[in-house]
């Protein structure tokens, strides 16, 4: 099931008596999220992204525009009627219910639609009939083989009566006469899911998310990273045509937090259900969408395959949102096509040309190869192992903020000045307009 | 001080101690501070502290209660002059209408008599011939049941009444504390006041026969039938008791997270279904509390039949027919106080034990 968000528009009132203004919380946002792919939407904190989401969830009402699943607007439809799985920030779990319960809920409130029938009589007494041979020929086998005293013989026969005996239910349960109107249309009924079914889905979908040895704990029993595959479960139980995901890993530690990611991408992956992923963590979003979309103030800022976004961002705040550590940004200008910090030249221009200008340069930490002769220097303050590679925390004249390069760890370091060249695809320039765009 | 001085210091005292005396200072002592020389010193301070609070509870909680446990135990105690003849388990015969008198002032059990069903009466024979017997059966004919009645009638009733109205108010958002006023006003009238009000309500020529085009019909007067008056005195202790329950149910329901809302509205949960899954459950803490009060409050009904009916008696006047227990506890104040204290004892037990029923069933069914 595809999404489409057109012109969707979110405006929470102010209080004009006392001077609040209106929050725009979400700006005319276009995306569409391909079937059966994981959109992020990323942004800082306020940038409107759960705005989004609890949109499409239904929970709030859309100022202006439209919301359509595949070819169905829903921009009006309640959220119960949309058919979507949600998992909340903080899971929002049935404190009260086991997980079983917390799982099976959604399916007790569901209806399964189907062809109404009334019992084939004629057919269900054949079928005793047949059934009743079988029988008799069964018993007088095991009599026989209980003379004999074949034991192990009796017991398979005995089974093989039991087995019987189902079969011959399931093929009575089987003989009805669909219902037809007077019309000769067929008639539909309306019922609950019997408590088997919902039994069978509950289980099925905790061995998805693995969750089957707590089924019958309480939520507050189980760890973060098990309320959340619970939250989860409960959101696919239903078999959802749209999963939304609310900063579902904000509330888990480090190491469960990549496992989660991971197991949240196979999931989405092996369900195929449309899912649309919310949260501030760059480095989550980037490593399990297909596709994320940045979001500042409610405005959309950039949209596109995570790598591409983080390689070419069209703006200095994508580019200092994408990536952990930011980006270090200097003041710095661009001269024939020469990319300027000061008067040391970082990057050579050679795929258009561009005017003079003063510019704000973006080096990304792992954008240097230390290099004695190297064009551009700094001065190291501190270096911080991080195990696989090590973080220079670094000082510079023109820097605009903290600066922080990361390179191998076999590199030789030491604090002091340091000289090093610049990789050229991990250098940007951005123009010192209001929207601070990309120059290159 | 040094360690060594320390624990020189600790030997000697504990040789010294006298059992008696420890035992005390163990039980005056904090559990967590036993054998921490600070708490021994200031423990006296803490019980100063608590004084005020424990002789006022001494006075007029434990001195009664225990009192009362040993009048049900006396026969014929005199409380003027705190005589009595001794110690009887008859008191609690004669409320149970097990221990009966004959003209005189002699005891006869229950299964010594024999019962004519012609006369309705109950007679002893003894060498001397043959003596009626009269029983009490206030409690048993009336007051239990009645009591028995109310709070089976009035505590589940009022209990969901409260919890649907503050589930109501709790969704409102015009005027909300405007009605939180208004349903909040009964709690703070008078309950015998109140009472008057309802029994000029329910009067032959009242509101609710007008309204309901009933005619004259009596409800709580001399001339109304038990059960007429029972309706009327449970549709009052119901509307009596709603402000307080819908007051915690209230801030109950304010404590709960919209956010299982949504959830359930994302699961397709009807409100129906929403209420009896999410609502109720998460509020079970506060229905548990409202539960157990207003279930011995119900067995202590007294004043709303004081203050509806006035006496302990229609249907003709002739029988104490509205008697609750506490009514009858009340008025033994002018017979013989003993039966008074062995119903109350009575009392005591039965709330005792629905308190421990509840207690054990709420264990399964509150979520904490």
């Amino acid at each position: 099931m595809e999404i489409r968000l057109k012109n969707l528009t979110k405006v929470f009132p102010g209080n004009p008596k006392k001077g609040i203004p209106d929050t725009i919380a979400v700006n005319k946002m276009d995306i569409t999220v391909p079937d059966g792919k994981l959109m992020g939407l990323l942004g800082p904190s306020g940038c409107g992204k759960s705005t989004t989401l609890y949109m499409i969830a239904g929970l709030l009402e859309p100022t202006d525009g439209e919301i359509w699943f595949g070819d169905e607007d829903v921009t009006e439809l309640e959220p119960e009627k949309r058919g979507i799985g949600l998992v909340f920030q903080n899971y929002a779990l049935y404190p009260h219910m086991t997980v079983y319960k917390n799982v099976a809920f959604p399916l007790t409130n569901l209806f399964l639609e189907e062809r109404a029938t009334t019992p084939d009589e004629a057919k269900r007494a054949l079928i005793k009939r047949d059934y009743a041979v079988k029988f008799a020929k069964a018993k007088e086998e095991l009599k026989a083989l209980e003379q004999a005293g074949n034991k192990a013989g009796c017991e398979e026969k005995k089974a093989e009566i039991i087995a019987l005996k189902g079969q011959q239910e399931l093929d009575i349960k089987d003989a009805v006469i669909p219902q037809n109107d007077s019309q000769g249309n067929p008639v539909m009924k309306r019922r609950h899911l019997t408590k088997d079914e919902i039994d069978k889905i509950v289980r099925e979908t905790a061995r998805i998310v693995q969750i089957e040895p707590f089924l019958e704990r309480k939520p507050n029993q189980l760890s973060g990273g098990q309320q959340q595959r619970v939250a989860i479960a409960r959101a696919l139980v239903k078999k959802p045509k749209v999963l939304l995901l609310d900063e579902p890993l904000s509330n888990l530690d480090a190491r469960l937090r990549l496992q989660t990611r991971e197991e949240i991408r196979r999931i989405q992956q092996s369900t195929g259900i449309t899912t649309v992923f919310v949260t501030h963590d760059q480095e989550e979003a980037m490593s399990i969408s297909d596709e994320i979309v940045v979001m500042k103030l409610g405005l959309e800022q950039q949209r596109g395959v995570p790598q591409e976004v983080y390689n070419n961002p069209v703006n200095e705040f994508v580019a200092n949102f994408l990536g952990t550590p930011p980006v270090n940004l200097f003041k710095g200008q661009i001269k024939g096509n020469k990319i300027y910090i000061g008067d040391e030249m970082v990057r050579e221009i050679t795929e258009k040309n561009v005017p003079d200008q003063e510019c704000s340069v973006g080096i990304r930490p792992e954008g240097i190869v230390i290099d004695e002769k190297g064009s551009f220097s700094f001065h190291v303050d501190r270096i911080l192992t991080m195990g696989r590679d090590i973080m220079l925390v670094a000082n510079h004249p023109f820097a605009k903020s903290n600066t922080k390069f990361v390179v191998d760890s076999f590199v030789k370091v030491s604090v002091g000045d340091v000289k090093a060249s610049v990789k050229p695809h991990k250098c940007f320039a951005f123009s010192l307009n209001e929207g601070k765009t990309r120059i290159i | 001080m040094t360690p060594e001085t320390t624990t020189v210091n600790n030997s000697q005292t504990t040789k010294k101690a006298n059992p008696i005396k420890a035992f005390f200072k163990r039980l005056f002592t904090p559990k967590e501070r036993i054998g921490a020389d600070a708490g021994e010193k200031n423990n006296w301070k803490a019980w100063l502290y608590l004084a005020p609070s424990l002789i006022l509870l001494a006075v007029f909680t434990f001195y009664p209660l225990i009192n009362t446990i040993v009048i049900a135990f006396l026969k014929n105690y005199d409380y003027t002059s705190q005589v009595s003849e001794g110690f009887t388990m008859d008191n609690f015969g004669v409320v149970l209408g097990l221990v009966g008198k004959t003209g005189g002032s002699d005891i006869v059990y229950k299964w010594q008599c024999i019962y004519n069903s012609v006369t309705k009466t109950w007679s002893y024979v003894s060498g001397a011939g043959s003596v009626q017997v009269y029983f009490q059966t206030d409690v048993i004919n009336y007051a239990l049941p009645n009591t028995l009645i109310i709070t089976f009638v009035t505590v589940p009733v009022s209990i969901i009444v409260s919890l649907l109205i503050s589930i109501g108010l709790n969704s409102i958002k015009a005027f909300k504390k405007l009605f939180q006023t208004i349903f909040f006003v009964p709690y703070v009238t008078n309950a015998i006041a109140v009472g008057m009000v309802f029994a000029v309500l329910f009067d032959y020529q009242g509101i609710i026969n007008f309204i309901f085009n009933l005619g004259a019909a009596p409800w709580v007067d001399q001339a109304a039938p038990t059960w007429k008056a029972m309706i009327a005195l449970c549709i009052y202790i119901v509307w009596h008791s709603l402000p307080f329950k819908i007051l915690i149910f209230l801030s109950g329901l304010q404590n709960i997270d919209k956010q299982y809302y949504d959830a359930a509205k994302i699961d397709c949960a009807g409100k129906w279904k929403t209420m009896m899954n999410v609502t109720v459950p998460l509020l079970s803490p506060q229905i548990l509390y409202i539960m157990i009060t207003s279930f011995i409050a119900s067995f202590k009904e007294y004043t709303s039949v004081v203050g509806l009916i006035g006496m302990p008696s229609t249907d003709g006047g002739g029988t104490k027919n509205m008697y609750t227990v506490v009514y009858y506890i009340y008025d033994q104040i002018k017979g013989n106080v003993g039966y008074g204290a062995a119903a109350a004892v009575l009392l005591f037990i039965i709330i005792m034990i629905f308190t421990a029923v509840q207690f054990q069933v709420s264990k399964k069914r509150v979520y904490y």
